[in-house]
C-alpha cells in the first residue's frame, strides 16, 4: 500500500490538532450537514477562511461542512433567493447593515435562544464595541469577526510635500485647498468614488454623519436626505469638482472605490477616499510614499444630529438562518470562529486591512508595528469613541440607492445639491412607505 | 389497437416537454401574476387582490424614464441588430475569400461570456483610463478623455451599440444562410431583365428571406428584452438612472429593495408589452410569415 503525506496534509492536520486542543471546555459534539455561505472579503481573507474551515471539520468530524464563497455585492440577492426557495445556508457570513432587514423578514434568528451558554465566552474574547455591532433591538443576531470603519483618506505624501504641505488635511476647507494645490495635468488632486455601489455610498454617508447628518429617523419614519448636514456634505463633493480638483464627473460616476484605489496606485490621482481597508495593498507599489488618515472633518458641524466620529460595520458577521435544521452545528461553527486562533489576525499571514474583532489581535506586535495609531487609540479606549453603526433599518437600501442617484446627479452637474437631495428624499420616502406599509 | 398505442406513445413522448413548460414557464408566470396583485409589507404577504403595486409603479417618477429607456433598448437594439445583420449577412453571402473568412470568425462576440464582454467594454469606455476615450482625445476630437458610459445623454445609445455588437453576428449568419438559399436562376433571370443590384435585393432577396427576417426580428427582440447582464454590469442602471431599463429596475426593486410586489408588477407590464409588440409585428408581416411557414 502506498501512503504519502504532503505539506498541505501536514499543515491541515497540524491546524486541526491545534483547533481541537483550542476547543473550549464543554464543547458539544454536533453532527449532520452544515451549509455556510460567505460573502466578500480581501484576497487574503478569502484564502484564510476555508483553510481554517478545514480545522473546524477536523475538530467536528461528525459535521459535514459545505462552505461556499460569493462576491459581497450580491449577498442580498443570493440570501433572499435562498430564503425564498428554502435553500438558505445554515450560516451566512454577510454584513451587519443587513441585520434589520434579514431579522425583520424572518431570515435569521437571535443567537441567545440557540447559543446562550456560548455567549459569555464570546464576550471574553471579542472587543465589546465590535460584538455590539451584531446587536439589533436588544438581541444578538450575529458574531462579528472584525469591522470596517469609514471614512479615511489616502494621500500621496510626495505630492503633498511638492504642493507645500507638511501634514494631511484636517478640515473640509483644507481638503479643498490641498486637492486644488495637488492637481496637475492628467493627475487630479482627489478621486471621488461615485458609482451607485453601496460602498461608495457608505463612504459618503460617513462624511455626512460627521457633519451631524442622518439618512433616516426611525422614530418619525422620515427620510432625512435633504437636511442641512447632508446638503453641506454633498456640497463638498460639488465644490471639489467645481474647483477642478477631480477627474471629470462623467468619469467618476463609473469609478468605484476599487477603481479609485487603482488610480491612486498608478499615480493618476493624489488622494482617494475609502474605509479602513484602504490599508489593503491595492496594487500600490512600494515606491509610492503614502499614508492613510481619517477623512477631514467639517469646519463647523451644520447637521441637526450629533457629529459621528466614524461609521462602522461588521462585514464578516456570522448569522444563523431562522430555518436551519442544524442549529447545534451552526452554533459550533460560530463558536469555532470566536476562538483566538481564528481572531488573531489571520494566523501567520497578517491581515492588517480590517479593524480586528478579537482582543488577542490588539496585543499583536505586528499590528502595533504596522498601525501604531490604531493600537494606541485602542489601548487608550478611544478607538471606537463617537463611532456609530453604519445606517441599518428596514428599507436602508432604498434610501441609499436614492442617495446614490442624488450623488451622481450632483457629480454630473445635472442638478443642484438641494434639488437632487429633495428629489431623492421624496423618492425614498415613497418607497419606504410602500415597503413598510 | 395499434393506432391507440401510437397515440399514447406520442403523449408520453411530449409529456416531459409539457411538464417542463408547466414547471418552468407557466408556474413562474402564474406566480409573478399573483405576486403583482399581492400586498407585501416588510417581506410579509398582507393580502391578495390589490392594485397597490401598479399604483405605486405609476406614481414612481422614475418609471416613465425606465419605459423610455426600455423602448430605446428594445426597439433601437432590434432595429440596428436586424438592419446591420441584414447588411452584413448580404455581404457574407457573397462568394470570395474575405466573406468566407469572416463567416468563420464573425461569431466571436457571440461566444464570449456576457460578463467578460460587459467588463471589457466597461473598461474600454471608461472616462479616465478607457482606450476609446483616449483615442478620441489623441485624435484631437476632444480636450479630455470622453466617458461615453458616464454621459447620461449618450449612455443608452452606447449600450445599444454594445448589444448590437454582441447579438448581430448570429442574425447576420442566419440571414446569410437564407440569402444563399435563394436559387441562382432567379438572379440570372433578373439580370437578363436588366435589374440592378438594389432591385435584385428588393424584389428577389427580401421576399425570399422574409420568413427568416421575421423570425430573427422576433428572436432578437426577445433576446434584447431578456438581456440583463450587459446593462447591469456596464452601468448598474446609472449614471443617475440614465440607463435604468425594465430588467435592471425589476432586479433592483425585487432583490435590492425587497419590493417583490412592485418588481412583479413591472414583470407583468414587461410581459404584456412584449406580447403586444410581437403580436403587432407578426400581424404586420403576417403574409410573409404564412408564405414562409407553408413553404
Amino acid at each position: 500500500m502506498h501512503t504519502s503525506i504532503n505539506r498541505r496534509h501536514l499543515m491541515g492536520g497540524a491546524a486541526a490538532l491545534a483547533a481541537t486542543t483550542a476547543l473550549p471546555q464543554g464543547a458539544q459534539a454536533a453532527s449532520g450537514r452544515l451549509n455556510v455561505w460567505k460573502f466578500g472579503g480581501t484576497p487574503r481573507e478569502v484564502e484564510f477562511w476555508p483553510k481554517q474551515d478545514a480545522a473546524f471539520s477536523a475538530s467536528q468530524p461528525a459535521v459535514r461542512l459545505n462552505y461556499s464563497y460569493f462576491n459581497g455585492q450580491i449577498r442580498r440577492q443570493k440570501i433572499l433567493a435562498g430564503f425564498q426557495t428554502r435553500q438558505l445556508a445554515d450560516v451566512v457570513i454577510a454584513f451587519g447593515q443587513d441585520i434589520p432587514e434579514f431579522a425583520g423578514f424572518g431570515m435569521i434568528q437571535p443567537l441567545e435562544g440557540i447559543a446562550g451558554n456560548r455567549i459569555a465566552g464570546w464576550k471574553d474574547r471579542l472587543v465589546p464595541e465590535v460584538l455590539a455591532s451584531g446587536m439589533h433591538e436588544g438581541a444578538l443576531y450575529g458574531l462579528p469577526t472584525y469591522v470596517d470603519m469609514a471614512s479615511f483618506l489616502a494621500i500621496d505624501l510626495t505630492a503633498m510635500r511638492e504642493a507645500g504641505f507638511t501634514r494631511p488635511p484636517a478640515t473640509w476647507s483644507e481638503l479643498r485647498q490641498y486637492a486644488k494645490a495637488m492637481t496637475k495635468p492628467n493627475r487630479p488632486g482627489i478621486a471621488i468614488p461615485a458609482t451607485t455601489a453601496p460602498v461608495d455610498i457608505n463612504i459618503f454617508e460617513a462624511i455626512a454623519y460627521a457633519n451631524g447628518a442622518r439618512i433616516f429617523d426611525e422614530e418619525t419614519k422620515k427620510v432625512m436626505l435633504n437636511e442641512k448636514g447632508m446638503v453641506d456634505a454633498l456640497q463638498l463633493y460639488a465644490d471639489l469638482i467645481a474647483d477642478g480638483s477631480t477627474p471629470p464627473g462623467t468619469a467618476m460616476t463609473g469609478t468605484n472605490f476599487r477603481d479609485t484605489a487603482t488610480l491612486f496606485a498608478q499615480g493618476r490621482c493624489a488622494m482617494w477616499m475609502g474605509m479602513s481597508w484602504l490599508n489593503t495593498p491595492w496594487g500600490t507599489p512600494d515606491t509610492l510614499n503614502w499614508t492613510g488618515t481619517p477623512f477631514p472633518r467639517p469646519d463647523r458641524v451644520t447637521g441637526s444630529k450629533p457629529a459621528v466620529a466614524a461609521l462602522m460595520d461588521p462585514t464578516a458577521i456570522l448569522m444563523v438562518s431562522a430555518r436551519t435544521t442544524n442549529a447545534d452545528a451552526a452554533v459550533e461553527y460560530l463558536n469555532f470562529w470566536s476562538q483566538n486562533q481564528q481572531l488573531a489576525l489571520w494566523g501567520d499571514a497578517p491581515e492588517f486591512s480590517r479593524i480586528p474583532g478579537g482582543k488577542i489581535a490588539w496585543a499583536s506586535e505586528g499590528l502595533a508595528k504596522r498601525w501604531p495609531g490604531w493600537v494606541e487609540s485602542y489601548r487608550a479606549g478611544t478607538l471606537f469613541q463617537g463611532a456609530e453603526p453604519m445606517p441599518r433599518f428596514i428599507g436602508v437600501s432604498v434610501v441609499e440607492a436614492a442617495l446614490g442617484t442624488a450623488m451622481q446627479q450632483v457629480v454630473l452637474g445635472q442638478r443642484s445639491v438641494i434639488d437632487a437631495l429633495n428629489a431623492a428624499n421624496a423618492a425614498a420616502q415613497q418607497q419606504i412607505d410602500i415597503l413598510r406599509g | 389497437m395499434r393506432r391507440l398505442s401510437d397515440r399514447w406513445l406520442a403523449y408520453a413522448m411530449v409529456l416531459p416537454v409539457v411538464a417542463a413548460v408547466l414547471a418552468f414557464v407557466v408556474g413562474p408566470t402564474y406566480d409573478v401574476f399573483s405576486l403583482s396583485f399581492t400586498r407585501f409589507v416588510m417581506g410579509q404577504e398582507r393580502g391578495f387582490g390589490t392594485l397597490v403595486n401598479f399604483r405605486a409603479l405609476f406614481a414612481d417618477p422614475l418609471f416613465t424614464l425606465v419605459l423610455v429607456n426600455t423602448a430605446i433598448w428594445i426597439l433601437g437594439g432590434t432595429l440596428f441588430c436586424v438592419l446591420l445583420g441584414l447588411g452584413v449577412g448580404a455581404y457574407l453571402a457573397r462568394d470570395g475569400r474575405m466573406p468566407t473568412a469572416l463567416r468563420a470568425i464573425i461569431l466571436l462576440p457571440w461566444i464570449l461570456p456576457d460578463v467578460v464582454t460587459a467588463m471589457a467594454w466597461k473598461w474600454m469606455l471608461h472616462g479616465q483610463v478607457g482606450i476609446i476615450g483616449q483615442t478620441i482625445q489623441a485624435a484631437g476630437l476632444s480636450d479630455q478623455p470622453i466617458s461615453l458610459l458616464g454621459d447620461p445623454d449618450l449612455v443608452m445609445w452606447v449600450l445599444v451599440a454594445v448589444v448590437v455588437w454582441r447579438k448581430m453576428p448570429l442574425v447576420a449568419l442566419i440571414l446569410c444562410a437564407a440569402i444563399r438559399s435563394v436559387p441562382q436562376e432567379h438572379f440570372e433571370a433578373a439580370r437578363l431583365d436588366g435589374a440592378n443590384g438594389w432591385e435584385q435585393f428588393r424584389y428577389i432577396v427580401l421576399p425570399h428571406i422574409a420568413f427568416s427576417l421575421t423570425a430573427v426580428s422576433v428572436i432578437s427582440m426577445i433576446w434584447i428584452t431578456a438581456e440583463f447582464t450587459l446593462p447591469w454590469v456596464m452601468t448598474g442602471g446609472g449614471p443617475a438612472n440614465a440607463s435604468q431599463i425594465l430588467s435592471t429596475y425589476i432586479y433592483q426593486q425585487s432583490f435590492q429593495f425587497f419590493n417583490w410586489g412592485v418588481g412583479s408588477a413591472m414583470s407583468v407590464i414587461n410581459l404584456v408589452m412584449l406580447l403586444g409588440i410581437v403580436s403587432l409585428y407578426l400581424y404586420v408581416v403576417r403574409r410573409s410569415w404564412r408564405s414562409g411557414a407553408s413553404a
